[in-house]
């Protein structure tokens, strides 16, 4: 797996999305631009400049043909992908620390974080997918999080419920209509901050990421964690692979937070688990700092990591990681040809 | 007799693999029907994003002609 490294970013990466078709991946970093790129090679297609802060995150329709991103500016903004105009800005109190587009692309949330006077929400506003179309000003929904502040959300199957991972390491359950809380329970270690949710193609399930060192497989039905993935170091980020049942963690301790170069080195890996046996199968090095975010190609093909140290590194997965499965995985493969 | 162990603790953990994997296969038949039977009863296409392509397509031969 040669990565292709993309370079177009000044400061540390914050999040890394594919569109659906992953041809194109969209990147936000702390030095205030999004990065547009060709998946195959690398090439860059276009920046989107407006915001005045630290971006944390980005978001792409179904459609591929709008963009969302939230920042540090206390603003959203939607932008047309071709034009690369803005058409849309969205105020806020605070930070915007994650934002996703549910699965018809018809609205988009957005969580902002808590500062002295206001609480951590959840905020959704409608979407108008023309990019030459009027967009809505009106916050339709605001979910506010007293308990525990979220730090990412996202939208389940049929825009049914809005789920949140929080700061104090739980996981909530809110009516996507109404915002009515309809469950809320301890995934992870108690105030190990879940830094990341990411879901299945159909969205029935999501995988999260947590500071314990762990990653959880949550049924998004009734929050019941299916699977977990015991790392040795701090996760920010995890996704499931489409075609391979496999999960990608990333993570890695800040150099300042480490006391010796051993235990440094060995910790800027992404890691690959098997989704259904819970087992570690691989691992890829490459960033000389903590992977801040992983995505994978929706269609499969490959995946990208957006790291501290301010790289892309977008890998296509090699015909070894296609061929690879357990016996067992074999067995069912050819019983089900017969 | 060393031998004999170690085959049979790889025995125990294909067994458990199986079982796992015969769990997970069963759960997602089960969702996949579930889903499925909700969205057609809620009048939502199989594909959440089905209609909007298609509508994109329609537009630009509409140009075309």
């Amino acid at each position: 797996m040669r990565p292709i490294l993309l370079q177009g970013h000044e400061r540390a990466l914050t999040q890394i999305k594919y569109n659906r078709d992953g041809d194109i991946i969209f990147s936000t970093a702390k030095d205030q631009h999004i990065c547009a790129w060709f998946a195959h090679n690398g090439e860059r297609l276009g920046t989107y400049h407006g915001h005045q802060g630290a971006l944390w995150t980005v978001d792409v329709d179904p459609t591929s043909t709008l963009i969302a991103s939230g920042a540090a500016d206390n603003t959203v903004r939607l932008w047309d992908i071709r034009s690369g105009k803005c058409l849309k800005v969205w105020e806020f109190n605070t930070a915007v620390k994650r934002v996703e587009f549910n699965e018809d692309g018809s609205q988009l949330l957005a969580v902002t974080e808590k500062r002295m006077g206001f609480l951590g929400t959840i905020v959704v506003v409608n979407i108008n997918l023309d990019p030459e179309g009027e967009q809505d000003d009106e916050k339709v929904l605001t979910i506010e999080c007293e308990e525990s502040k979220a730090t990412v959300a996202g939208w389940s199957f049929m825009n049914k419920y809005i789920i949140a991972g929080h700061e104090d390491g739980t996981v909530s359950q809110y009516d996507a209509k109404t915002g009515e809380q309809l469950d809320n329970t301890q995934v992870h270690e108690m105030d190990a901050q879940i830094t990341d949710i990411q879901w299945s193609p159909d969205r029935t399930y999501f995988i999260t990421a947590s500071k314990d060192k762990s990653a959880k497989l949550i049924n998004a039905a009734d929050l019941e964690v299916m699977k977990t993935y015991v790392s040795d170091t701090p996760l920010n980020s995890a996704s499931i692979t489409p075609k391979k049942d496999y999960v990608i963690l990333g993570g890695g301790q800040a150099a300042m937070d480490v006391t010796t170069t051993s235990a440094r080195q060995g910790k800027f890996e992404a890691r690959f688990y098997h989704k259904i046996f819970e087992e570690e199968i691989g691992r890829v090095r490459g960033h000389f700092g903590p992977l801040n975010t992983v995505a994978v190609d929706p269609q499969g093909k490959g995946y990208a990591s957006g790291g501290e140290d301010g790289y892309v590194r977008v890998h296509q997965f090699d015909k070894g990681y296609f061929d690879f499965e357990y016996e067992v995985e074999r067995q069912y493969r050819n019983q089900s040809q017969l | 007799e060393d031998a004999d162990r170690g085959a049979s603790a790889d025995l125990a953990v294909v067994e458990e693999r199986r079982r796992l994997l015969d769990e997970w296969l069963a759960w997602r038949s089960r969702v996949e029907q579930d889903v499925r039977e909700e969205r057609e009863a809620r009048g939502l296409p199989a594909d959440p994003i089905a209609g909007l392509i298609k509508e994109t397509d329609e537009s630009e031969n509409q140009v075309i002609e």
